[in-house]
């Protein structure tokens, strides 16, 4: 596929829309990064997304930012107006693809002579059709399961019957990531079939035999235009198959493989990636048969994913920079990295010489009606990520940043009782890595954990060290080899001050008087074979400390982890945004978080990121090396932000804390954005708060819409706002709530405003409000300059935000969700005709508005 | 497990635990960086006089694999690591790397900062080191005192010829430490091999009528092995059609006019690319070396580089002008490391299956 790139100028990418169970914000992750190496090769390129909390969309020029549904229609509409030469599928996640996939067929794409970066025409077709795709895998010589097309029940039973029991039903063409269901009989069958169907563009369904019980392991790998082919990462899922790898928890690199049967795997990617002609990045997911050296091939996605942006923390290597290059048709020798990086890592496989661990994180707890049993649907919304270097050290330090207790300690699931422990082993819930520890401390052997669990026996004889560890702590009160000992493990200073009933301080104190510091590893590609500079650290207690002082002018950022339902997409957003608004006020920025898919981790956008538990002994650790200006705590963490108030004066509250609201009114209809200085109270807009459905109540607000249409009441509700907010010590973004009543508005509440009306709001006046408030707090507003700035209360345009649920996913109830229970959300401009009216009152109607299917 | 210490040259000391054979031991300190294959790291015969160190943090993940050594007596004189597991699930024996290394008597050390040592070692360059129970003034001493033996090869290599019977091309592979990967891949090609001592003569191979001669890599420096083996090099090149890996690519070089010289840093994994200059690709290959032949002087009437490391520049492959005879730097039978270069050994059933007819 020979691309002149001297006839390219003018790219579309195809954004991913909002985020939701299975794609979060790692795809905006890579296409932040994909704008950024284009620009620099000065190629015009064009976005289409409806994701509010897009830092993709906030880094293209407005006049090329399309926000729009991601649909077939609109991305056509693009391409006939704006005649792109080229475009890029692979960022868009699974959607994209079947958007570019329609576009070939409709002939879109030939009519207007759109190339097709990354890989041909020929590999998109395989992607979307797993009978074509297993017939390169048999003519490569590439073991994988037989796959047969049915598109009626009754053939369905009569090849389900050849096939045998249990078998794996997936819908062909769905339009939503990963929907297999497992069969154990042909009534499972027959109800499969049913909601297969439905879900397929075509009408079909695939069967094949079950390989649950399998290894799973996934590989990432890098290809250029020379079929130059580089390994970048393994991953293994500790999960065996029949829990999808998303919700399982994973370990990078791999660690239960011996080097035959890595080799193996890694010949196999090669050979695809040639086959396929990828010009990128490359993951494929394999299954290893137990005992046996057999493997089958599972999963081709030459797209970005959680699998490569989860290679790229772990092993500092620039997947996403290197693959925009590959897109573009740059060999590897001659890809240009940012110069902290040694000569040639982009044609270096990657080695890394520490362990990381991912760990899912689930609603759950904010769908409290969904099933918590794990299977091949992927039920969590995001993850952490603990990294050591050892296993227990990445484990431990993985799950302190998963639980987000404020006071760090390890839950315990000592209350359930033998058979339902049992049953937990074979039919997994959200709590997996728990009961693996619980059956460990009843005495079930390794062995027979590996049995009955499907996981590989070394990491229970890793897990029962953590026991032997936790033992050792217990029986060694405020003994500082002990102490030694644990942390060097992954124990936080809080687990242990824990067991030893006393403050975490008693414990920190200890360590001092033992002089016992963290060192800080870097995360580079080479193992320490080259004097890479690059600028990621995490913690361990070692001989060596790599990280120095970043200088004086520092302001230290904590993340809020990994992504969860909520706002949380949106303060991701809110982060990022803030980073760069630090850093043109002339600061130096250290990030801290644990979210390997987070906007914010990318190096692009700090000058240091440590990828470390945001507990309090860990944060009071980097305060003391870095000695920040200031320090920056997330809304949410109530604990942490006492604790360090304790110690430091600097600390401010970003992401603002959504709880300090002065009211909490039952209901509201109308809202008053405002942004409130000392001196001043400026107006940002006029917000209607809509429920969806027949709720009522403010937690069921999930569609904002500006300009409010209050049929003039407006101004009124300014005056009003304004007045209230000069009495409150509230600043910032603050926000005056309104109930309409027969007389009229009534003023119900002021609170700090939401995150996702932040982002809102920003998307919908052009200004960035998550820069002013940074510039609030940070002291680099100018009140004459704040004075002059003038939002237009009136726009004829009408900006829309919706939030979107993950029932659907989580196979619950569809509903209208609380504002709690958002995944994200799509945002949708259009005139006062179109969305001006009543838009609620036609539910189907409203969401093919919103977020029409392709 | 017991308390043990990593001392080295520079003074320096480093308290960890023991795990394997408890003696005391002295080498040289290298390190490892590949991510996988601990066990055929350890037990390949190139690593004799050296102490491993690891980068892979987590070693012994998977036990021992009986189908997984490099050779039958291991000669590594101990591990450095970061962090050990005792564990297994191969076949019934459920042998672990511990245990192992307990039969044969090497000594290795956990809980060190091994990153450390890798920048440490990448910057000061080479040093020998001892594993000791205690670290005092006494230890340091011996280390000081400790003169590593130059005759590696002879420790390593077969003192006797021996068969691996096949049916295809008769092939003399000369042992000058070889690993089983490469009687691995013969067999695979099902090759009839004769296994001879690193010394025999020219005659003796050409007695063996072989179609191809192999030379194996092996440990040390090829300056250290007597002139004749370059004589039977000489000779044989000219008759029989070579293949040199590793030290047999070395001595192949220097018996064709070219220097080899001690590296910086010796190199022991397989993150570098390599470019295969005829075809120009890249490739990345399992390496493990403290010498190179010097490139400038390379005597280009007779040799072809046909290999190079595009991360440090070595010379990885040279090839003979005038006669089949070709050479890598490389372990191309990987283990461990990566298949890229299995290719290479069906070229060499090309080239002896071209002279047959």
């Amino acid at each position: 596929m020979a691309i002149d790139l001297t006839t390219i100028h003018k790219v579309l990418i195809i954004g991913a829309g909002p985020t939701n169970i299975g794609h979060e914000t790692e795809l905006d992750d890579a296409t932040v990064q994909t704008l950024t190496v284009l620009k620099k090769m000065g190629i015009q390129v064009l976005l289409i997304d409806n994701n509010p909390f897009s830092v993709a969309l906030e880094e293209t020029q407005p006049s090329n930012r399309f926000i729009q549904p991601v649909t077939t229609d609109n991305v056509q509409h693009i391409i006939e107006r704006e005649q792109p030469e080229a475009l890029i599928p692979s960022l868009g996640g699974i959607l994209a693809i079947r958007i570019t996939q329609e576009l070939l067929e409709n002939g879109v794409l030939a009519d207007n002579q759109v190339q097709l970066l990354g890989m041909p025409k020929t590999t998109l077709n395989q992607i979307n059709n797993p009978t074509l795709m297993n017939e390169t895998l048999t003519r490569l010589n590439e073991p994988h399961i037989e796959t047969e097309v049915v598109s009626t029940s009754d053939d369905a039973l009569t090849i389900g019957m050849q096939i045998g029991y249990p078998l794996i039903v997936k819908p062909i063409a769905s339009h939503y990531d990963a929907n297999r269901v497992i069969c154990d009989s042909p009534e499972d069958l027959y109800e499969a079939v049913q909601l297969g169907f439905s879900q397929s563009r075509f009408h079909q369904c695939s069967l094949e035999k079950s390989i649950v019980g399998y290894k799973e392991v996934e590989m990432v790998a890098v290809r250029d235009s020379a079929n130059t082919r580089v390994l970048i990462d393994s991953i293994e899922n500790v999960d065996s198959i029949g829990i999808h790898s998303g919700d399982s928890i994973l370990v990078s690199p791999a660690q239960t493989l011996t080097d035959r049967e890595y080799q193996r795997l890694r010949d196999a990617t090669f050979k695809i990636a040639q086959a396929l002609n990828i010009e990128g990045a490359l993951h494929v997911q394999f299954a290893l048969e137990p005992q046996v050296e057999n493997y089958f091939i599972t999963k081709i996605s030459p797209y970005n994913n959680r699998g490569m942006a989860l290679a790229a923390r772990t092993t500092g290597y620039p997947v996403a920079l290197v693959a925009a290059n590959l897109i573009m048709g740059v060999t590897l020798p001659d890809i240009k990295l940012p110069q902290n990086y040694a000569k040639q890592t982009a044609l270096m496989e990657p080695t890394p010489d520490h362990i990381v661990v991912r760990l899912p994180l689930w609603p759950f707890q904010d769908v409290p009606d969904a099933d918590e049993h794990l299977d091949t649907v992927m039920k969590s919304v995001g993850g952490t990520v603990g990294v050591g270097r050892s296993l227990e050290e990445a484990i431990l330090k993985g799950v302190r940043s998963s639980q987000f207790s404020p006071r760090d300690v390890l839950p315990s699931v000592s209350g359930i009782d033998d058979n339902e422990l049992i049953s937990q082993l074979i039919h997994p819930l959200a709590n997996r890595v728990l009961v693996l520890i619980e059956a460990l401390r009843r005495g079930y052997s390794v062995d027979e954990l590996a049995e009955i669990t499907r996981v590989d026996g070394f990491y229970f004889y890793k897990l029962k060290h953590l026991l032997e560890i936790e033992k050792r702590i217990q029986d060694h009160p405020m003994d500082l080899e002990t102490l030694n000992v644990a942390r060097y493990y992954g124990f936080g200073d809080g687990m242990i001050a824990g067991m030893w009933n006393v403050e975490t301080e008693a414990v920190r104190q200890l360590a001092v008087e033992g002089g016992m510091h963290p060192t800080y590893k870097m995360i580079e590609p080479t193992a320490g074979e080259f004097d890479e500079h690059t600028t990621s650290f995490y913690s361990t207690f070692e001989y060596e400390n790599e990280s120095e002082r970043l200088g004086s002018e520092t302001v230290l950022v904590l993340g809020r982890g990994g992504n969860q339902l909520g706002p949380n997409t949106a303060a991701d957003y809110f982060t990022t945004e803030m980073l760069k608004q630090l850093k043109r006020s002339g600061y130096r920025t250290i990030m801290v978080n644990t979210n390997p898919n987070s906007l914010s981790m990318v190096p692009e956008f700090s000058d240091k990121q440590y990828l470390d538990p945001i507990q309090l002994g860990d944060v009071l650790n980097i305060i003391d090396l870095e000695q920040p200006k200031m320090v920056i705590v997330p809304g949410n963490r109530h604990f942490l932000t006492r604790e360090l108030k304790k110690r430091m004066t600097n600390i401010h509250v970003l992401p603002p804390d959504q709880e300090t609201g002065l009211v909490k009114p039952s209901e509201v209809d109308v809202s008053v954005a405002l942004f409130v200085t000392d001196h001043q109270v400026i107006p940002v807009g006029v917000i209607d708060m809509l429920t969806p459905g027949d709720q009522h109540g403010t937690a069921h607000v999930t569609v904002l819409r500006l300009p409010a249409q209050t049929q003039g009441a407006d101004d009124h509700l300014v005056s009003l706002a304004q007045a209230m907010a000069r009495t409150h010590h509230l600043r910032g973004m603050v926000q005056v709530l309104f109930k309409k009543t027969a007389e009229g508005f009534e003023a119900v509440g002021i609170r700090p405003t939401r995150l996702t009306e932040i982002a809102f709001l920003s998307k919908a006046t052009g200004i960035n409000w998550v820069r002013m408030l940074t510039r609030l707090h940070v002291g680099s507003i100018n009140e004459k300059e704040l004075a002059r700035i003038k939002v237009n209360l009136h726009p004829d345009r009408i900006a829309l935000m919706a939030g979107e649920f993950p029932f659907r996913q989580l196979r619950t109830i569809n509903r209208p969700g609380t504002s709690a229970q958002e995944a994200g959300a799509a945002l949708i401009f259009g005139s006062a005709d179109r969305l001006g009216q009543d838009i609620l009152a036609d539910a189907d109607a409203f969401k093919s508005l919103m977020n029409p299917t392709i | 497990m017991a308390e043990r210490y990593l001392i080295l040259e520079d003074g320096s000391s480093y308290r960890g635990e023991g795990f394997g054979a408890e003696a005391t031991t002295t080498g040289e300190l290298i390190y490892n960086t590949n991510l996988t294959g601990y066990q055929e790291v350890v037990t390949n015969q190139i690593y004799h006089n050296q102490i491993i160190i690891f980068s892979q943090p987590s070693i012994g993940n998977t036990g021992i694999s009986h189908d997984a050594y490099e050779s039958i007596l291991p000669t590594a004189k101990g591990m450095v690591v970061r962090d050990v597991t005792n564990f297994s699930v191969d076949r019934s024996r459920r042998l672990t790397l511990d245990t192992y290394l307990k039969q044969h008597n090497i000594p290795g050390i956990s809980g060190i900062d091994t990153r450390h040592l890798i920048r440490k070692l990448r910057d000061a360059g080479p040093m020998n080191g001892s594993i000791v129970a205690v670290d005092d003034a006494h230890a340091f001493d011996q280390l000081h005192a400790t003169v590593l033996t130059n005759r590696q090869v002879a420790a390593v290599a077969t003192p006797k010829p021996y068969p691996n019977p096949g049916t295809g091309y008769n092939v003399v592979v000369i042992d000058f430490g070889l690993k089983n990967g490469l009687l691995r891949q013969l067999s695979e090609r099902r090759c009839n091999v004769t296994v001879v001592p690193w010394d025999t003569t020219a005659e003796n191979i050409l007695n063996l009528d072989p179609d191809g001669v192999i030379l194996s890599s092996g440990p040390g420096s090829p300056m250290d092995l007597p002139q004749s083996v370059l004589e039977m090099i000489q000779v044989v090149e000219e008759r029989i059609p070579l293949f040199a890996i590793g030290l047999g690519h070395e001595l192949f070089g220097l018996a064709n006019g070219a220097n080899v010289v001690p590296l910086d840093a010796e190199y022991h994994g397989s993150s570098h690319p390599i470019r295969r200059i005829i075809t120009n690709d890249i490739v990345f290959a399992s390496q493990g070396q403290g010498y190179a032949v010097e490139a400038k002087s390379i005597n280009r009437e007779r040799l072809i580089t046909t290999y190079v490391d595009l991360i440090n520049g070595t010379v990885q492959g040279l090839r003979h002008r005038d006669f089949p005879a070709f050479s890598v730097q490389f372990f191309p039978d990987g283990g461990p490391g990566p298949d890229d270069n299995r290719d290479l050994f069906d070229e060499f059933m090309e080239i002896m299956g071209s002279r047959e007819g």
